[in-house]
């Protein structure tokens, strides 16, 4: 099995605090740490436990400034055998874009796989749509919002997808095809930061993105920033945690939920 | 005038309701609304739409983003193409979606909250709520949007007094993608949808070692303990406990959110709580903007307050 997985370098935003610049133009960023995108760690790992139960490889593929290559790196150390970077300094924000250049890249290289994997939709702008827009410009089979793999064959795989209120559904989808992976379908491995200086020593193939963009241009742009409509807001309760908690068990009382 | 395509979003012969965001959105753009279905008994109010079109087929195969697109080609060689194609920002919604803005190779926004009509902007969330874009189309042409549910119901005015009903039929078929069957959760020992009291505990939480300390927070304060999808993606606490879209959906009298930080899929599970106290020490979470009571601190001090409190120390 030749699994192919998209991998993206994302900043973690939730437990900061993030601030718009000037009017609107921006969104500073500039603090943030940096990490693998949540739904692409599950989706690696899926391709990992894969072919290590039936042998084949994973590559991971990164669009990205140069920075992005450390999620190559910890993809190597989690188990990939090669790792591609589609090196792009500026961010390109239109996920048609990015789908499009991936789909470029692989068809002009001749990159050869069985399945691509990719995470459901990115932590950042949550467009959830790279999966799905790749595979159609593949002609390829898709299945999103994948929350489990039953069974792969030489032509098939079976497949269960989330859906709502933990609902889910099983679909029988031809290899090769194109799976987005939902997160809690497996866990992730614990990565050390001695495996990813081991991972480093391995050659990552980086690409010059521009070289497959012939024709391409962005379908939408963010014209504007803001902070989310403010409601009414809530009681803030005492920043003194002693006081806070008495707070707290006087509403429970009060609503009855305690006595 | 040109219209809206609507695909409706339906379940096991259900016609969901966040459908009516669909109608409204075509309202607030001032197009008609088209709204496309599986055949099979729904139950809809036909008089929000300019027309039904009825694809012949069933609604697996329907929801099967590999037959849709055969089918859209239908119904743009029927009636050109559409202002937008909108569906719902749900599961089949994120599935069909990006699918057929590929094949078409059209321009998508997805779980867009907000329009502007007069400025043709897409208001849609980044970083979990924490900032909204302001997203333009660079060129007018047609394109795809997902609509977060609950955003634009509200803006539904305008009413058909003669839908007309046609069939969709003559599109290609596929067995590359095939709808097997539906596996539902298995029985639950607890119901999170029955309790009055919920302390659900987010990503906040950090270890699983912190665990069994909210459990005897609850124990102690006749709560049940729920929580948010990294939890019991990690195992931490079974599925059953998940609130939120892809879990469930609570009405409790109190729901103490502790370490949380409001992402939409979650707050569509719990906005409806009576009262909700949110515990988180960012400020900006926006699971204040929901909140009855806010505290901004750290929740395993609150815990251990709490605990202490409780036991009379
Ligand atoms: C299709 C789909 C379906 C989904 N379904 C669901 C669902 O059903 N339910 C669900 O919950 N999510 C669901 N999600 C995931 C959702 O988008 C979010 O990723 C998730 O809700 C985030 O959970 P969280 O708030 O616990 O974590 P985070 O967003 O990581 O937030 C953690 C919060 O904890 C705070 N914090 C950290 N440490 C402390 C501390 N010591 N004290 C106080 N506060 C602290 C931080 O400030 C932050 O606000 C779904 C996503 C998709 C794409």
């Amino acid at each position: 099995m030749n699994i192919l997985v998209f991998v993206k370098r994302v900043q973690a935003a939730q437990e900061e605090e993030l601030r718009i610049v000037g009017d609107g133009e921006r969104v500073d960023l500039s603090k943030l740490p940096y990490k693998i995108n949540d739904w692409d760690n599950y989706a690696l790992e899926e391709a990992c436990r894969t072919v290590e139960k039936l042998g084949g490889q994973v590559t991971a593929i990164t669009i990205g400034d140069k920075e992005a290559d450390e999620v190559l790196r910890r993809s190597l150390a989690m188990g990939a055998k090669d790792g591609l970077l589609l090196e792009k300094p500026e961010t390109l924000l239109d996920p048609v874009i990015r789908a499009s250049l991936a789909y470029n890249f692989l068809t002009k290289e001749k990159i050869k796989f069985d399945v691509i994997l990719t995470g459901v939709q990115a932590e950042d702008d949550q467009y959830g749509v790279f999966g799905g827009y790749l595979a159609a410009l593949l002609s390829l089979p898709y299945v999103s919002l994948v929350c489990g793999i039953e069974e792969w064959s030489g032509s098939y795989a079976v497949v269960r997808r989330e859906l709502e209120g933990g609902l889910m559904e099983r679909v029988k989808v031809d290899v090769p095809c194109v799976l987005s992976i939902q997160t809690g379908i497996n866990e992730p491995r614990y990565v050390s930061i001695m495996g990813i200086r081991k991972a480093s020593q391995i050659q990552r193939k980086v690409y010059d993105a521009h070289q497959y963009m012939d024709g391409l241009s962005a379908t939408i742009e963010v014209i504007k920033w803001s902070y989310p409509p403010r409601k009414e807001g809530a009681t803030l309760l005492s920043s003194d945690i002693d006081t806070a908690c008495r707070e707290i068990l006087n509403i429970l009382r009060e609503k009855g939920v305690y006595q | 005038m040109s219209y809206g395509l609507l695909i409706a979003d339906v379940r096991r012969n259900v016609f969901q309701e966040r459908n009516l965001d669909l109608v409204g959105f075509c309202n607030l753009a001032g197009i008609d609304p088209y709204l496309l279905l599986p055949k099979g008994e729904y139950e809809i109010e036909s008089s929000l739409f300019k027309k039904v079109l009825i694809a012949d087929v069933d609604e697996d195969r329907f929801l099967n983003p590999l037959i849709m697109v055969h089918i859209l080609e239908k119904v743009i060689e029927r009636f050109k193409e559409p202002f937008a194609i909108v569906l719902s920002a749900s599961a089949s919604g994120m599935e069909i979606a990006p699918y057929v803005a590929g094949y078409f190779k059209v321009p998508i926004v997805t779980d867009v909250a907000d329009y502007d009509k007069d400025s043709k902007v897409f208001f849609k969330s980044y970083y979990s709520d924490k900032v909204f874009a302001h997203v333009k189309l660079k060129e007018e042409k047609f394109y795809v949007l997902t609509l977060r549910s609950g955003s634009f119901k509200d803006h539904i005015k305008s009413r058909y007094e003669e839908t007309s009903q046609e069939i969709i039929d003559g599109f290609a078929d596929t067995d590359k993608r095939i709808f097997l069957g539906y596996l539902e959760e298995e029985k639950e020992e607890v119901d999170i949808t029955k309790a009055d009291f919920l302390i659900s505990i987010g990503r906040g939480v950090g270890k699983k070692e912190e665990i069994p300390l909210y459990e005897e927070l609850a124990l102690r304060l006749r709560a049940t303990l729920s929580a948010s999808r990294p939890v019991i993606d990690k195992l931490w606490l079974p599925k059953e406990r998940q609130v939120g879209t892809s879990g469930k959906t609570v009405k409790p009298k109190v729901y103490l959110a502790m370490g949380i930080s409001g992402a939409f899929q979650h707050i569509q599970g719990m906005k409806d709580s009576e009262c909700i106290i949110a515990v988180n020490k960012d400020p900006d979470a926006p699971i204040f903007q929901y909140a009855h009571y806010a505290i901004v601190g750290d929740m395993h001090r609150i815990r251990d307050r709490l605990l202490e409190i409780l036991k009379g120390s």
